[in-house]
């Protein structure tokens, strides 16, 4: 037991940014950061709005949704939003979990094409002035999305079947400009116990 | 007494309307014209330098890291006081830039990202990576997941180029039956990405799909497909949103594009050269301008 918790502790690291912006010379090492940075901030990360709320905030004063709970860095249509919600799986299909959710919606969770900026902008966790280079704050998302899509996610899936319910967290997209398709980017997935 | 107060209330005044006759001068120094696009980001720059009270003229680098260089000389010692730049190399053009700053002259750079955080007053630039993400997951998409690919490249000294090209990548590699036979720079130029794809398609006849760093290169690679009679074979994937790109996506020969925003670019680094004059000194390294995902079923509302 006592080398099991020192494994656990031992097996995860955590790199401030303080410390990379010191380390302007030295290779930065983007994996160790994101895997900080997801058992850290993400999975404990208490600042997801509930779907639900946030559609309804929107449509009373979408301005306000999006500059209360929206994360847009620089200037766009869009802006990410990390979500929680839950319901029962009534569709698998490469990779992208169909939800019924509660009030009678469906919601899709991908979880096969997690790439991009989205989960990092959606968490507000880390921001352009950390890195010096556009190339090297990709280079975080690109980290952060192999964490979750990699370690995380098919952990979480593989025993996901239609009708189970589940709750989860994740990263939805909306923009002012077009409809989107409700499609989130999920960082945990749940299974709830029947 | 008299006649030396109305003198010196006449000075005075002539001083003051030298003051208002001498506009801050902005200089808007572009990579090159001999592209539609870049044009469009220089004209629109110098119109909204304009539109804020100020005179603005543009400087042609001509593709060229010297003639960039040369511009910045001739424009710090013709007095201009504010520079709206699209830099010709991220690395090459961090000197000019130094030059301008020394020179107590502001430089906001448009669309191209130059390798130095403390150079320029401020960055204005496409997110490229992220738009190249969304065009990676639709070319993935639509090819499901295997089959033979090119890549153009633009130009091999610009950044966006890179973010580009990464962003693409970060995506397509992830899908091993999805294979890059070849991988060429085609210098973002209509006619040069023609040439590079008919002379690929000799060694490589069986491509399925080709993915370039912008949209004039896109139609190059279009007309090379056309000309092979391959048109209908093989997928086009562009960037930029270019309009005869947005119209080749809604006739269905060209499968996708990033809508880049130029003008938003342009605008935003004319008021930043604004409020400097105005006294703002505090202004964030990079800003970001979203790219937006153009294909069938959206390319109506562009």
């Amino acid at each position: 037991m006592i080398l099991i918790a020192f494994l656990g502790y031992n097996s995860v690291y955590f790199q401030k940014l303080s410390t990379h912006k010191n380390q302007k010379n030295v290779t930065f090492d983007f994996n160790l950061f994101a895997d900080s940075l997801y058992f850290k901030g993400i999975l404990t990360n208490t600042k997801a709005i509930d779907l639900n709320e946030l559609l309804v905030q929107i449509k009373e004063n979408s301005d306000s949704a999006f500059k209360t709970h929206g994360n847009r860095l620089g200037i766009g249509n869009s802006a990410f939003f990390m979500v929680k919600s839950q319901g029962k799986v009534s569709k698998i299909d490469n990779g992208q979990l169909t939800i019924a959710a509660l009030n009678g919606s469906f919601i899709n969770l991908e979880t096969k094409y997690i790439f991009g900026n989205a989960i990092r902008d959606a968490s507000g966790l880390v921001k352009l002035t950390d890195f010096k280079t556009n190339a090297d704050f990709n280079k975080v998302s690109e980290a952060l999305n192999t964490v979750i899509r990699e370690k995380v996610l098919p952990k979480n899936i593989s025993k996901i079947k239609i009708g189970d319910e589940i709750s989860f967290t994740g990263a939805l997209k909306l923009s002012k400009k077009e409809v989107l398709g409700l499609v989130i980017l999920p960082v945990f997935i749940t299974l709830k116990e029947k | 007494m008299k006649y030396l107060s109305l003198i010196l209330s006449l000075l005075i005044l002539a001083c003051s309307i030298k003051k208002e006759v001498e506009k801050p001068k902005i200089a808007v120094v572009i990579s090159t014209l001999n592209n539609p696009w870049f044009v469009v980001l220089a004209e629109s720059a110098a119109e909204n330098a304009k539109k804020l009270g100020y005179e603005a003229k543009i400087f042609d680098s001509q593709n060229n890291p010297a003639t960039e260089s040369d511009n910045f000389e001739n424009l710090i010692s013709s007095g201009f006081d504010a520079i709206l730049f699209n830099p010709t190399d991220a690395d090459g053009s961090i000197a000019n830039i130094l030059k301008a700053k020394t020179a107590k002259i502001p430089v906001f750079c448009m669309d191209r990202e130059v390798n130095a955080d403390d150079a320029a007053t401020s960055q204005i630039l496409s997110d490229n990576y992220s738009g190249c993400v969304e065009i990676g997951i639709e070319f993935v998409k639509t090819l499901r997941e295997k089959g033979k690919y090119v890549e153009i490249i633009g130009l091999v000294g610009d950044n966006n180029t890179w973010a580009r090209s990464g962003g693409f990548h970060s995506v397509v590699d992830k899908f091993p039956n999805l294979k890059m036979v070849a991988q060429q720079s085609g210098d973002f130029d209509r006619n040069k990405a023609m040439e590079v794809l008919e002379t690929i398609m000799q060694a490589q006849p069986d491509i399925d799909a080709v993915f370039c760093g912008n949209d004039a290169m896109a139609m190059g690679a279009y007309q090379a497909l056309q000309s092979a009679g391959k048109a209908d074979k093989v997928r086009v994937f562009g960037f930029d949103g270019a309009s005869e790109v947005v119209e080749k996506i809604r006739e269905n020969k060209i499968v996708a594009t990033g809508m880049q925003y130029p003008k938003v670019m342009a605008k935003t680094a004319a008021q930043y050269a604004d409020e400097y004059f105005k006294g703002r000194r505090e202004f964030p390294q990079r800003v970001p301008v979203e790219v937006e995902l153009v294909k069938s079923s959206n390319a109506n509302k562009y």
